[in-house]
């Protein structure tokens, strides 16, 4: 009887332990990867996250 | 952990949190809303966090659940078909670097999401199969079958635009060349 993990789709064949998907991935497809991921670091964080993290730490001063 | 070090390491790893938000639901307003529970989850369940492991893959974890969770209340994902949520991802494809991000901003879009998060997180940010499948909640083999399986659908689409010059953003030199293997470091 064949099982499957709960925690894995029907359709979703587990690849074998020393498959490396990564490495298959074409340089282009993974430059542009990194590179999209990268774009959206550099972005500037918004200044109400800044302030959400420096009203934590007033809370936490104050309690 | 001191909660100061806490919070500095926190706002150091928010441009990552945001970019995954992204990545994960492809709108970049969601997105913040997302990485704001995150962070105030995270600082609710501080005393959680182990110190010396990954924090980055505890936050991508908060993170990840925060967007599932919010799935669940709307019954539904918004779908983006035309990738107008997508498109606002990229900034303005003021050349062809810009547009080759647009378009695969918009491949990955089309993506299951549970695919296209193991993607993101191997991939782009870095984290190992292991952490990816902790993250995940998943085996490690499930993370890498859902790899493989955006890996080929990505080359798909992006690959048959290139072919048809259907955006011309891809420059036939590049969608020619021969699949290279690249590493994960």
């Amino acid at each position: 009887m064949i099982t499957m993990s709960e925690k894995t789709k029907p359709d979703e064949a587990e690849v074998g332990p020393n498959a490396d998907p990564v490495e298959q991935i074409p340089d282009w497809l993974g430059g542009r990867l990194r590179r999209m991921f990268a774009e959206m670091m550099d972005e500037p964080v918004p200044d109400e996250f800044m302030a959400l993290l420096k009203q934590l730490e007033e809370k936490e001063r104050g309690s | 952990m001191s909660q100061d070090r806490f919070l500095d390491q926190v706002t150091a790893l928010l441009p990552a949190l945001r970019a995954f938000g992204r990545s994960l639901c492809g709108d970049p307003a969601r997105a913040d809303d997302l990485v704001q529970d995150t962070v105030l989850k995270a600082w609710t369940n501080r005393d959680q966090f182990q110190s010396g492991s990954n924090l980055k893959a505890w936050l991508f974890t908060i993170l990840r659940n925060c967007y599932y969770s919010e799935l669940r209340h709307r019954k539904f994902e918004v779908e983006d078909p035309d990738g107008v949520c997508a498109s606002q991802v990229a900034i303005a494809p003021d050349h062809d670097a810009k547009l080759h991000l647009r378009d695969l901003n918009r491949a990955l879009q089309q993506l299951p999401v549970d695919q296209r998060e193991a993607l993101i997180l191997v991939c782009a940010t870095g984290l190992s199969y292991e952490e990816a499948a902790d993250v995940c909640q998943v085996a490690v083999g499930t993370i890498k079958s859902r790899i493989a399986r955006a890996r080929d659908r990505l080359v798909d689409l992006l690959g048959e635009d290139a072919a048809r010059g259907v955006t011309g953003s891809i420059p036939v030199a590049e969608a020619d060349e021969p699949a290279q293997r690249i590493g994960t470091s």
